[in-house]
């Protein structure tokens, strides 16, 4: 792949394109609404201060994960919808694990993070078992084993929770000190905040994803599967065995997602664990175009979108809800946007392809009509 | 009906171009071209799927605009289609009075409506037969009926007996008369020139998008329309002398596959051997087993029953990766589908089906480097038309994406090589190179089994004929002395040899 | 007579591709769609009635008014439930000690950083006495608090946070359980009655033990059938009157005759189950018999357990107006009257003594209402 003027372009093309609809979708909301269309966009614009930015890019690390998770499967047309259910029955797993603080300090984190990817992948596993075996669709397989996950960690959540007097949350043991991943203090202007120390796990898991799927030959069978199930099959991938593999690695990753709530700033498991990040990983792999780059950029923008929530209730005024609202207007607009861009992509190559090969064809004509002359 | 002038253009190539056609009512007019000569392009502008860039159309004296199909049906413009576009599990009636609610209603005025036109025509249809129940010539005719239904004067009838034996084309040809005698006007689109001779009123031959010539059928021979097609002589598909060993590559021996519950078998007790440096055709009509005979082959189903070896390897159980990594290469009927990542470039195209081969692998790790230079010389090698390896599969042609197929698998020397409709759906030029590849891979010692539909490419390459029919093989043919007629009686079953039982249609 | 080949039954159809191919691009198609669906389903189950959540009540205060930043829980304003207690409070304050308030609430799924960044805008914006509405906000207030010495909170339903900034408002709705748990008791002729929890954590199981231990207190034989309709993390068990509903009907199907609820907005459908049914039922959190939304089921609303958040939000307010604010627990309990049962309607009127009378010896000490079941 190289980097013609004309793949940046398009490449640009896409998301400006859907930033621009989000824009004005979103104002004509306002607009019937009878809300501040400035107000919003000025709230909206504003340079995020400090504090702001490192929330955000904590936000980012974690929907980071979830979105590779998720682009795992979307990647050969498995839609892994339960990524919400794998991450948490993986971190309670985790928590729980870590919790008992049977190892000592950064060995107990690894452990535990073995842990986690061991619970993703066995609950993804169920789902690509059933698909391989039984031909049920992931789809439906998943969403029932987000709701089996609710209850099983609610249950057991129950049989293992430390409850403090009058917090009115249950949760599990707290990590021990030495089990806890210290952050990465960062300083912007006067402030000191600190973004999770986990941040590096998000790097190695997206540089891996990047390595696997375009490097070696699982990833290479993991495409093709993507690309056609058809050819794949008739070039030799099996596919079923794919399946199970791509939904494994889709649930270890997922996994991973809780990590950095986990070990950077809940300590525990509990009722107050950030729920819905799974979907929200949907979103932002659909965003970033399943790239491991795009994906990044994709859960900042996520990520800054709900951050931003609480600035438009405050300065702005208006509801919460909108930011629901611009968040789903960009991901329709995007995923339009791309397939509009791609569609003209592929007119334009073979439009290229075609007026190579006629000015070849004339040059060679007119090399012959040279000779002869 | 009077076309003047037509010109359409698409990015980077002119489908059409001055397309001049006069088409006179009451007569059967024959369109023909080559594949990609433009006449899929000409029928969407007729049906108003697709506008023309230029030009003026003329029905009766009228200058008509056909913006969509409705406007071609306003018009009196028919068209069936060479894929039949009905539901299996409705009745004829459902299917014919679908989407044309409004004419006649959906009960028994519809169905009056539907006896009359088939008794008028002498189509034999029956409004209450499932469409599953019957047979290709049937299911034809039915699509002429749903086109007569809604009010056409002017059918367009595009490859039509692509899909039917001998037998049936003759039966279609009957048809046709009639709708001629009726005073209905018919257009004719196909490139088998013999039929063209003999239903055709009159003839214009269609060459690289534009109409080159008018010809009478009564004064003109296939050969002579042959060349106007083509523009120049025609390729030869027939091979040298033979280089048949007795060394046995691939032996299929009794090979079944059910069907599923209530079925019949797909394969019947097939057994099949290639030498090296054999050419075995298989012959046939389509859906008689080919597919599912390459299928099993290549390892994408298991066999009910049966073995299949490769020299003196029991390969029945393998996957389609080790039977490929033993040197089977694989040319699939549906490039697009089987064969091919059209979103991918070339040269990840060119690893697709070899990943675990060299050059394209280092251990797990693939190798862009060695196998973009491995597309290369395939490029190169192969004469593929492109700018770059890193353009997309899909931006090529059709015969440019054949080209890399096979060149991919050639490259890789396979003992065997399953090739599945080689030439569907390219120019004449890539046919003229297909052929000469799989020669040369036949002089080089190489097991061929050719599937096609094209008789004389099977009759011109094929060392030993075959034909399926039912899922069953026939006896071996010498394609030297081999008749058409005989080839279409093995097809249809009507030599009496055929495996399963005949029926009846009228 | 002719003769035809019987071809296989599909022969004649066009290479159409197969069902079950899907392509990628159909994936993402669904991906979006569904990505789509939960966020407009995260808007509905959030959404009340939506009005605007900034309200700025200012008087004539001038530059001495208070600043009441409010922090609501997920459903804000509007919920019918517990968020709208706070309100109720809060803008009562509004009316009768001249403040100005800016209002946020939370989403659906937001990180902890989200419930933190909250509070920090609202005092960013010069909104210097915080309430947080709910025990979800512990974490973030301890935070926040550390930094933001100068400013007043109140958290309510937690003592997760304690600091010399901080007033924990905390109810003994185990208490105000106890005696509706006896009313239903006393007025149940079955001999069976029913709790219906919105979500199952441990705040809502002190209702369900008050009520049990409150029912078993008057008729140690008496049924209870316990249901919760969702399981943490997903809280639509607050928001889903068809949920309430369908619990409500089973029970009352199974002979129960006085179903409680502490389910927020899915009482309403436990209160159309029981006029449905025949039956009657208990409310929570306000007096529901005396709301104007729910005139139309009134007669079944034999009293409600009263929690008297909107007594708690006032009284904090007013204590830092008045300069009396005092950091740490505040409980509102019997004793305290903090929290009750309603007697709107006049159905418990025939056992009012009785209830008294046991409120009484809670309030001595006689008897101890447990807090789980």
């Amino acid at each position: 792949m190289k980097l013609s003027p004309r793949r940046i372009l398009m490449g640009a093309a896409a998301p400006v394109l859907s930033i621009v609809v989000a824009m004005v979708v979103t104002s004509i909301i306002l607009l019937i609404a009878r809300d501040p269309v400035g107000d919003v966009w000025a709230q909206l614009l504003k340079v995020p201060n400090p504090r702001l930015l490192i929330a955000i890019g904590n936000s980012a690390v974690v929907l980071y994960l979830s979105a590779v998770a998720v682009a795992i499967g979307f990647r050969m047309n498995l839609f892994n919808i339960g990524v919400d259910g794998q991450y948490r029955v993986a971190a309670f797993a985790a928590a729980t694990f870590g919790g008992q603080a049977w190892l000592p300090g950064w060995l107990n984190i690894i452990v535990s993070l073995v842990v986690a990817m061991g619970a993703g992948a066995l609950w993804a596993g169920i789902a690509g078992w059933l698909k391989v075996k039984r031909g049920v669709s992931e789809v439906i397989s998943t969403i029932m084993l987000n709701a089996i996950a609710t209850y099983l960690v609610a249950f057991l959540l129950q049989k293992v929770a430390m409850s403090a007097e009058g917090s009115n949350v249950s949760s599990t043991k707290k990590l021990p000190e030495s089990s806890r991943v210290p952050g990465i203090p960062v300083t912007i202007g006067e402030q000191q905040r600190e973004i999770y120390g986990l941040l590096f796990l998000a790097v190695l898991v997206g540089f891996l994803y990047w390595f696997v799927l375009n490097k070696t030959r699982f990833g290479f069978d993991l495409r093709a599967t993507g690309g056609s199930e058809t050819a794949a099959v008739a070039s030799g991938v099996e596919v079923k065995k794919m399946v199970l593999t791509s939904m494994i690695c889709s649930g270890a990753v997922a996994g991973l997602v809780g990590m950095p709530l986990l070990f950077g700033q809940d300590y525990a498991y509990g009722s107050t664990f950030q729920p819905g990040l799974g979907f929200a990983g949907i979103a932002v792999a659909l965003l970033g175009r399943n790239h491991h780059l795009g994906m990044a950029f994709a859960a900042l923008v996520w990520g800054f979108l709900d951050q931003q929530s609480n600035g438009l209730q405050i300065n702005a005024g208006v509801s919460d809800r909108l930011v629901g609202v611009i968040q789903g207007v960009i991901v329709l607009s995007v995923v339009i946007a791309y397939e509009l861009v791609r569609r003209a992509n592929i007119a334009l190559e073979q439009r290229n392809v075609a007026a190579a090969l006629a000015a070849e064809k004339a040059k060679t004509q007119r090399d012959a009509a040279e000779v002869s002359a | 009906m009077e076309l003047h002038g037509i010109t359409k253009r698409f990015p980077g190539v002119v489908a059409n171009k001055d397309i001049e056609l006069k088409v006179r009512r009451g007569t059967v007019h024959a369109l023909v071209g080559e594949n990609g000569a433009g006449k899929s392009t000409l029928m969407k502008i007729l049906y108003g799927v697709q506008q023309p860039d230029e030009g003026t159309i003329t029905v009766n004296g009228h200058a008509v605009a056909l913006k969509t199909p409705t406007d071609a049906i306003d018009a009196g413009i028919g068209m069936v289609f060479q894929h039949f576009m009905l539901a299996d599990n409705l009745t004829v009636l459902e299917n014919v009075v679908l989407g044309a609610e409004k004419l006649h209603g959906i009960g028994d005025r519809a169905r009056a409506k539907i006896r009359s036109i088939s008794k008028e025509y002498g189509l034999d249809v029956d409004p209450d037969d499932l469409v599953e129940v019957l047979g290709v010539g049937a299911r034809q005719r039915v699509e002429i009926l749903k086109v007569l239904y809604r009010g056409a004067k002017i059918l367009i009838l595009d490859e039509p007996t692509a899909v039917l034996v001998p037998q049936e084309v003759a039966e279609l040809f009957d048809n046709l008369r009639e709708l001629k005698a009726e005073g209905l006007t018919v257009m004719f689109i196909s490139h088998k020139l013999d039929e063209v001779l003999s239903v055709a009123d009159d003839i214009t031959v269609i060459r690289r998008g534009t109409t080159v010539a008018t010809a009478d059928p009564k004064t003109t021979t296939a050969r002579q329309l042959a060349e106007l097609m083509v523009g120049s002589a025609l390729p030869n598909p027939s091979t040298e002398e033979s280089t048949v060993t007795d060394k046995a590559v691939l032996t299929i021996d009794a090979v079944d596959l059910d069907g599923g519950v209530g079925q019949r078998k797909v394969l019947n007790n097939v057994s099949l051997t290639i030498h090296a440096g054999e050419i075995v055709g298989i012959a046939g009509v389509e859906g008689n087993g080919q597919a599912e005979l390459v299928e099993v082959i290549m390892g994408m189903r298991e066999p009910t029953s049966g073995r299949i070896w490769l020299d003196d390897k029991d390969i029945s159980d393998w996957e389609v990766r080790e039977i490929r990594e033993a040197g089977v290469g694989y040319i699939p009927e549906d490039r697009h589908r089987h064969g091919l990542l059209l979103e991918a470039p070339l040269w990840e195209n060119v690893i697709l089906g070899h990943q675990t081969q060299a050059p394209n692998v280092k251990g797990q790790l693939i190798d862009a480097k060695a196998a973009k230079a491995d597309t290369e010389a395939i490029v190169h090698d192969f004469d593929v038309r492109t700018p770059s390896i890193t353009v997309t599969a899909g931006s090529l042609s059709g015969g440019n994406q054949q080209k890399l197929i096979i060149g991919r698998e050639l490259r890789h020397q396979p003992r065997v090589l399953i090739a599945a409709h080689p030439t569907r759906g390219v120019d004449v030029g890539a046919q003229a190179s297909i052929w000469a590849i799989i020669k040369k891979a036949r002089r080089e010692g190489m097991a061929v089994l050719l599937i096609s539909a094209d008789l004389e490419e099977l009759v011109g390459l094929s060392d030993t004929l075959r034909v399926i029919l039912r899922g069953g093989l026939s006896a071996p043919f010498d394609p030297d002395v081999v008749t058409r007629e005989e080839l279409g009686a093995a097809m249809t079953g009507a030599d009496g040899h055929g495996h399963g039982e005949q029926e009846d249609t009228k | 007579m002719q003769m035809s080949a019987r071809v296989l039954p599909h022969a004649g159809l066009s290479p159409t591709p197969s069902k079950k191919e899907t392509t990628l691009r159909q994936v993402m198609k669904m991906a979006v769609a569904a990505t789509a669906a939960s966020l407009a389903l995260a808007a509905c189950s959030s959404s009340g009635t939506t009005t605007p959540t900034a309200t700025s009540g200012s008087t004539g205060g001038g530059a001495a008014a208070i600043k009441v930043g409010m922090a609501y829980d997920v459903g804000g304003r509007g919920d019918q439930s517990f968020n709208d207690a706070a309100a109720a409070g809060l803008d009562k304050a509004a009316k009768e000690l001249g403040i100005s308030s800016k209002e946020a609430s939370a989403a659906n799924g937001e990180a902890e950083s989200a419930r933190e960044e909250r509070l920090q805008q609202l005092i960013d914006a010069g909104y210097t006495n915080i309430v947080a509405v709910g025990f979800a906000y512990a974490d973030s207030v301890k935070k926040v608090a550390a930094t933001n010495k100068n400013v007043k909170f109140a958290l309510v339903d937690s003592t997760g946070a304690q600091g010399a900034n901080i007033e924990n408002i905390t109810f003994a709705e185990h208490e105000g359980s106890f005696l509706v748990g006896a009313a239903a008791a006393l007025k149940s002729k079955t001999g069976k009655i029913g709790f219906v929890g919105g979500v199952e954590m441990d705040l809502i199981k002190k209702f369900e033990a008050g009520f049990t231990a409150g029912a078993k207190a008057v008729n140690p034989n008496i049924k209870v059938s316990v249901k919760y309709l969702t399981q943490p993390p997903d809280m639509s068990g607050f928001g889903s009157v068809d949920k309430g509903k369908l619990a409500a009907e089973g029970m009352y199907q199974d002979g129960a005759d006085v179903v409680y609820h502490a389910a927020g907005g899915s009482g309403g459908g436990v209160f159309t189950a029981a006029k449905a049914a025949g039956k009657w039922a208990i409310g929570v959190d306000s007096d529901q018999a005396a709301s104007p939304s729910l005139a139309s089921v009134k007669d079944v609303i034999i009293t409600s357990m009263l929690k008297k958040v909107d007594v708690g939000v006032y009284d904090f307010i007013k204590s830092v107006k008045d300069g009396t604010f005092k950091s740490g627990e505040k409980v509102f309990n019997l004793k305290s009257n903090g929290v009750g049962y309603s007697t709107t309607g006049g159905q418990v009127d025939d056992i009012k003594a009785k209830l008294d009378d046991l409120k009484q010896q809670i309030v001595d000490g006689k008897i101890t209402v447990p807090t789980k079941p």
